[in-house]
């Protein structure tokens, strides 16, 4: 897209209202979605739960084809489709919606490493743990994913998957990690965002900026979400701080809403509650 | 004292100590926590312990080639530029390196490896003219491969190609990277504080190179350069930390050619035409005399002055 047409785009997108009709895609939350998707497409739900904008959730078999970027979860609003949360908070911004305008440029320097530690560790475990355990990957990853599809394209796709992560896992670097040494890097990755959350009740004091909502996202679904065993919960579970912060996001931004008893479609989808 | 650590990593040039990301890196940490290092600066991955650049040889560890790991290894043995850090900035640390290699590292990347102009007219003709033969035919193309799949698998498009929006995309992330990382220096001389850490050495390890390689297309390089905090920066460790570099800046001519074919570029380019076409006929003749169709017969010079002169006929038509 020219920089001319890009420039009208956003003046469109700035000039209309947040339509009430909003939609997120995402893959199946029973049987098909898997931990690193989920949490991705929580922190987008926790993200647009903080700006106050509604949004319908609905699950698609075909959601990852339906993305223009191939990744979930996206949202369609109007007649523009966003993916993933870097574009979904640009878009946002441009519609006069920003979590992040109270802070000083240093403090939004900071927020911005600290999303792309969330991005490259936290995210790039669950899916070494999803795709190249091979228990995980045998036993609930590959059948999750390719639950929708019949044989024999259910194999091809599942086995599609797993070799283009483990390539990627290759190029970053990631692939001759064991496993141990990917709980030590997440139990690091906890650690540095344990010590930059302190004792405040969000990253940067007292207003959550789109930093909480992907923390949120992606701690509050390893909590939650059974694996084949519980060692990446565990090393969560050592922060209390994260964990509390976790369940003040939770209370305040998804129970009092469910509350107000809302349409089915609407209704909050993470999943179990921590409480 | 035991003998001190071999680290092999590539030569510098452009009054860089080493023109890769990576080793430098490593060679300015090394630098900052004073660890007193052999350093081995080659143009030959293949003559590294692990085959890749930078390696360090350990005792007890093996060969290390992940800068990361390397730099590990150096804090266990006492080696340690973080020392000072307050637990709230070796989160920073973490968090910033992170940064680094999601939003600028791809950009590099691309300027260095997969936009044309840059690789061929720099990228490729600094590796073909200082990797020894006969590995500079093949090694400078299978890198530019290996980086373009590196991009194609972060990026997770497997079909990326160069190409105008792909450039677009990349340089707005770095562009913001960058200005993050001037906002979040600020006035100061280091990261933190007065000292140099490792979140130095690896800022210095990615901007070096954007900052001293002279690229045709170079829309980072004028970004990083309106940007005086971290230029400065830049400077600065080259001045105190290598300051052996500065002084022997070749001044050589950058050859930026762009009208000619791709094979300009190879260097040694009149020998190496030379010596092809002497293993051409070596080889074209050997067949001859293998197989009889040229015979050299003592006996009759006539007739073995005929066979010659089929034979110089038959090299003309190859050349």
């Amino acid at each position: 897209m020219s920089l001319a047409a890009e420039a009208f785009v956003s003046q469109i997108a700035a000039a209309e209202p947040w339509p009430e009709n909003a939609t997120l895609y995402q893959p199946l939350k029973e049987d098909q979605i898997l931990l690193s998707d989920c949490a991705s497409s929580l922190a987008v739900q926790a993200y647009l739960r903080m700006c106050g904008l509604p949004v319908q959730v609905r699950c698609r078999a075909n959601a990852e084809y339906m993305s223009p970027s191939g990744k979930v979860p996206f949202i369609h609003v109007g007649n523009q489709v966003i993916s993933e949360l870097g574009p979904i908070v640009q878009f946002t911004k441009a519609k006069g919606h920003s979590l992040s305008d109270g802070l000083d440029d240093v403090q939004r320097a900071e927020m911005k490493a600290y999303m792309e530690l969330v991005n490259n560790m936290l995210l790039t475990a669950e899916l070494y743990i999803q795709w190249c355990d091979d228990n995980t990957a045998a036993e609930i990853s590959r059948p999750r994913y390719s639950s929708p599809y019949s044989w024999p394209l259910n194999q091809i796709l599942a086995y599609q998957k797993q070799w283009e992560i483990r390539r990627k896992m290759s190029a970053v670097g990631w692939a001759g990690k064991s496993l141990e040494q990917v709980y030590e890097d997440v139990s690091q990755c906890c650690q540095a965002l344990s010590q930059r959350l302190g004792t405040q009740p969000y990253f940067f004091n007292k207003q959550p900026t789109e930093l909480d909502a992907l923390v949120f996202g992606h701690i509050f679904t390893i909590l939650t979400t059974r694996l084949t065993n519980d060692e990446l919960a565990d090393r969560i579970k050592a922060y209390s701080n994260l964990l509390a912060f976790c369940r003040r996001i939770e209370q305040s931004y998804f129970d009092e809403q469910d509350k107000d008893g809302q349409s089915g479609s609407s209704r909050f989808s993470k999943g179990p509650s921590l409480i | 004292m035991a003998a001190p650590l071999e680290l092999y990593c590539w030569k510098g040039d452009w009054g860089l100590p080493s023109v890769d990301i990576d080793c430098l890196t490593v060679l300015a940490y090394a630098k900052f926590a004073g660890a007193p290092l052999k350093v081995h600066k080659i143009a030959n991955p293949w003559r590294s312990p692990t085959g890749t650049l930078p390696a360090l040889k350990t005792r007890e560890e093996g060969s290390l080639s992940q800068p990361s790991k390397i730099i590990i290894h150096l804090r266990k043995q006492k080696y340690n530029a973080d020392y000072d850090l307050s637990a709230k900035e070796g989160a920073d640390t973490l968090a910033f390196v992170s940064l680094l290699e999601e939003k600028l590292l791809p950009a590099l990347i691309y300027t260095l490896w997969v936009d044309s102009k840059n690789y061929v007219d720099v990228t490729r003709c600094w590796y073909a003219e200082n990797i020894p033969f006969p590995l500079n035919f093949l090694l400078p193309n299978r890198m530019h491969g290996q980086q373009l799949e590196k991009l194609r698998l972060v990026r997770g498009d497997p079909t990326l190609e160069p190409g105008e929006e792909i450039e677009k995309e990349l340089y707005r992330d770095a562009l913001e990277c960058l200005t993050l990382l001037s906002q979040r220096l600020g006035s100061h001389k280091f990261f933190f504080g007065d000292s140099p850490s490792s979140l130095d050495a690896y800022v210095f390890g990615h901007l070096a190179p954007l900052l001293k390689i002279k690229l045709p297309s170079g829309k980072l390089q004028q970004h990083l350069n309106s940007l005086d905090n971290l230029r400065q920066f830049c400077t600065n460790i080259l001045v105190l930390y290598f300051p052996s570099e500065g002084r022997d800046i070749p001044n050589r001519k950058m050859s930026v050619h762009t009208d000619g074919s791709d094979f300009d570029n190879e260097p040694h380019k009149r020998r190496n035409q030379i010596l092809s076409a002497l293993f051409a006929m070596g080889a074209m003749l050997g067949y001859a005399i293998l197989t009889g169709i040229v015979t050299i017969k003592r006996t009759h010079p006539q007739e073995a002055l005929v066979s010659a002169g089929h034979d110089d006929g038959g090299e003309d038509d190859e050349d």
